[in-house]
């Protein structure tokens, strides 16, 4: 998978992707300036946390929801490093937003099957 | 003839128009919104209710309206399930075997539906056929200038169920604790009718319909527009947040042709609409206009513009 500097991002909105919601994808991916990224990732990270605590635990003490029948691994939260990086980084170059939304649309060249490093933060 | 409408409305702690659900967080809409604080442009996100939303609504009340008329509305739609004849499944339902003339897909859905007639549809197979509605709405936004003061806050609630040991089955909580997103703004929307379009093919322009019958119709739709103002029933959640407020500003014009009241969200909107209406009739334009606020009340408003229009011999 390619590595940057917004991973944890990069794999919530990858996770909202998978469950067929584009809406913070496409604000981050199609924001002008920075303030609908900041509110945006404010609003993701929100229904993120809601998402992932009333996530079923399965068998291996990973984090899942399902969807359509499929089940969706549930990543980590991205660190407050993480984030406050990425909002100075979009502040001063818009195109950031544009490569992680990016990023998130396309398939992870590596099979995640965790969905992220959910024991981390 | 056109009608067009200016509404403000205030609304505190409303759920009028919310967009998902993650987890046990529902979210209200909000929408970016350009507002000029010390000279300076910004963006805000304020809570909104979508044109959507306030377009379905209308269309539920004139279900209502069109068959207490004895009007025709099709099952689809009684039903307040507004596919308006999107595919031949739906279409077959009206018109069987389905013609191949684009004009006469639309004359028989048209002459089925009064729904379809005044809010359009989009037939979309071999040949497709669209007709657009003969009405407008936009979202409903914050006044601009109290915009900074709208807010849109979550609050806590909970679901209890009595539990003793024997029915509690694994890690079940007692209390189910949600949040729900309420906004609370001073709302501006508009809503524009344009009567010329009803019972008239958007193909040809031509009636499809009896003068009589077209009457009824742009009738019917006048009073859908007033019971959804008068009774508040647009929006999701009323069960339980149905808005704390009301109208509190409303103008409607009507014209000749097709013609906007200034977007209530501007303090000066109905200045400004009555300046440009002295335009038009300077152009020898006949216009109609009348303001609801003080000294009227919207029901008010609203019946003097269908008497006008019912004197033109609109109805």
């Amino acid at each position: 998978m390619v590595e940057t500097e917004y991973e944890g991002i990069v794999k919530m909105l990858r996770f909202f992707v998978q469950t067929k919601n584009f809406s913070y994808v496409d604000r981050i991916g199609n924001a002008l300036n920075p303030e609908p990224v900041e509110v945006t990732l404010l609003e993701a990270l929100r229904a993120f946390r809601s998402i992932r605590e009333s996530a079923s635990i399965g068998g291996d003490g990973r984090r899942y929801v399902e969807k359509d029948g499929n089940k969706i691994p549930v990543p980590g939260i991205p660190s407050d490093e993480e984030v406050k990086k990425f909002l100075d980084d979009v502040r001063s170059d818009m195109g950031v937003a544009k490569l992680v939304a990016t990023l998130a649309l396309s398939y992870p060249s590596k099979k995640e099957n965790s969905g992220g490093d959910e024991w981390c933060f | 003839m056109f009608l067009s409408v200016g509404v403000r409305f205030e609304a505190n702690v409303e759920a009028l128009n919310m967009v998902e659900t993650a987890g046990n967080y529902g979210k209200h809409r909000r929408v970016p919104y350009l507002v000029e604080e010390d000279g300076k442009l910004k963006t805000v996100y304020v809570p909104a209710i979508s044109g959507e939303s306030l377009a379905h609504a209308y269309q539920e009340h004139l279900v209502r309206e069109a068959l207490s008329a004895g009007l025709p509305v099709c099952d689809d739609c009684q039903r307040g399930e507004f596919y308006k004849s999107m595919n031949k499944v739906h279409l077959g339902k009206k018109v069987n075997p389905i013609p191949d003339d684009p004009k006469a897909i639309e004359e028989a859905i048209v002459k089925a539906c009064v729904v379809e007639d005044v809010g359009g549809f989009l037939y979309a197979e071999k040949p497709p056929v669209r007709r657009s509605s003969a009405f407008q709405v936009s979202y409903a936004l914050p006044v601009k200038s109290v915009a900074l003061f709208a807010t849109s806050e979550p609050q806590l609630h909970a679901r209890h169920a009595q539990m003793d040991a024997s029915s509690k089955k694994g890690n079940a909580s007692e209390q189910m604790i949600y949040y729900v997103e309420t906004g609370t703004a001073l709302y501006g929307f508009t809503f524009n009718l344009d009567l010329d379009a009803v019972g008239v093919s958007a193909i040809t322009s031509k009636p499809v319909l009896d003068g009589d019958e077209i009457k009824k119709r742009r009738e019917v739709s006048l009073k859908a527009l007033f019971r959804m103002l008068s009774s508040s029933q647009f929006g999701a959640k009323l069960s339980r947040f149905f808005p704390v407020g009301g109208i509190t500003e409303l103008v409607v014009a009507v014209t000749d042709h097709p013609f906007v009241v200034t977007s209530p969200i501007y303090d000066d909107y109905i200045e400004k609409t009555k300046r440009r209406l002295e335009v038009l009739k300077s152009f020898g334009e006949e216009s109609f206009l009348v303001v609801a606020g003080e000294e009227k009340v919207p029901e008010e408003a609203l019946k003097e513009a269908i008497d006008y229009l019912n004197e033109k011999g609109a109805f």
